[in-house]
């Protein structure tokens, strides 16, 4: 799953992950593979990206909210 | 004698303004490719914002948002952005020509109009011509999240107040390093259009990046949460930052491809008339000797006779 996460002016993340969990207006999502088209609002929270090959390898970044969309080709935050 | 001396001092700081020439060409060349690969990198995230609103765009919820609704203009804010500093051929008087030949064409009086200049050149021009300069802010290198946040609210307070019915944002577009053209766009009422038009005016039309034109396909059913209404919020004022940045990012690349274009014409002139003068240098020393030999001569003359 390509994962691109981004602000106006950069590219926080841009690269492949095995899944994505967000802080959505609903709740905590957590994002995998082939899961269907959608649009939500987020809040402020922590994003976490996890590792294609290494699971256990996680990475971070803190927003104050944004939108994400989740297509068949990949997801994208726009912060 | 004296005049082979001031040939000669001419020459030298003829020599010496196309090294300053020739030093500002190449940085003007590094800092457009710079600009413009920030340009190529901020794609992606106008292109996710601009694919977001277009799932959303057909809702009722986006005709009615505050920031979408058009209303008759009686009063327009116009977004200028120049550059602070000369010396890059006709690049700033085009933009300012473009935006006051587009006030003249909407009829409306200065009164009507307010202006947020970025850059010093687009500020000096607005007051001197007594418009209501609401703001200016400086056109730097780097381009802070904090600029483009502040102007984005400023426009998008005072159209969501109804204080002004348009907001206009004029830049110069680069299209290739010997091609700029002054472009106008709409920012507030925001149209999928208009906005389309912007993200796809980043990948310059010709040079190295011009070859990617070539966009992926486009999913088609979406859940939305919570409501297109929530989304509309956040992600219109992320799209009108879209506007700011890249025009900004436009602007830089278009500024400092003109003044490489017009340092290299600088240096090609001045090599010119270094070459013309030595020529003319040659000259006047051939002059000067060929008149002492023949005063010599004429001297050896003199004496044999």
């Amino acid at each position: 799953m390509k994962v691109t996460i981004a602000k106006v002016d950069e590219t926080l993340f841009d690269g492949e992950a095995e899944s994505l969990t967000v802080p959505a207006v609903s709740g905590e999502m957590t994002i995998l593979g082939e899961h269907m088209p959608l649009i939500t609002t987020l809040k402020g929270g922590t994003v976490t990206v996890r590792g294609k090959n290494i699971p256990d390898e996680k990475q971070f970044f803190e927003i104050k909210g944004g939108v994400l969309e989740v297509r068949q080709d990949g997801v994208t935050i726009v912060l | 004698m004296a005049g082979l001396k001031i040939i000669k001092t001419k020459i030298r700081s003829i020599e010496k303004t196309q090294t300053v020439t020739k030093a500002m060409e190449a940085v003007s060349a590094a800092k457009m490719r710079k600009a413009q690969l920030r340009a190529i990198h901020g794609r992606a995230y106008a292109r996710a914002a601009v694919s977001i609103l277009s799932r959303v765009s057909g809702s009722q919820e986006m005709q009615n948002h505050p920031l979408v609704a058009t209303r008759p203009v009686v009063k327009a804010l116009y977004i200028v952005i120049t550059s602070d500093k000369g010396l890059a051929g006709a690049l700033n008087s085009a933009v300012l020509r473009g935006t006051t030949a587009d006030i003249a064409a909407s009829g409306l009086s200065h009164e009507n109009i307010s202006i947020i200049a970025v850059g010093r050149k687009a500020h000096d021009f607005f007051t001197t011509r007594g418009f209501t300069v609401e703001a200016s802010h400086r056109n730097t290198d780097e381009i802070s999240s904090e600029l483009i946040r502040e102007i984005v609210d400023e426009a998008a307070d005072r159209y969501a107040l109804g204080a002004v019915d348009t907001v206009k944002i004029a830049y110069q577009n680069f299209i290739s390093t010997f091609e700029q053209r002054p472009t106008l766009r709409t920012v507030f009422p925001l149209s999928l259009g208009e906005l389309s038009r912007v993200v796809g005016d980043i990948v310059p039309a010709k040079g190295v990046f011009s070859n990617l034109h070539k966009e992926g396909s486009q999913p088609h059913t979406y859940t939305i949460e919570p409501s297109a209404e929530e989304i509309l919020d956040t992600i219109i004022p992320k799209l009108a930052s879209i506007f700011v940045y890249h025009a900004l990012l436009e602007s830089q690349a278009s500024e400092h491809s003109a003044r490489m274009v017009s340092m290299k014409s600088a240096s090609d002139k001045a090599a010119e008339m270094e070459h013309a003068l030595t020529l003319k240098f040659n000259k006047a020393r051939q002059a000067v000797i060929t008149r002492e030999v023949s005063e010599i001569t004429g001297g050896m003359e003199a004496m044999a006779g």
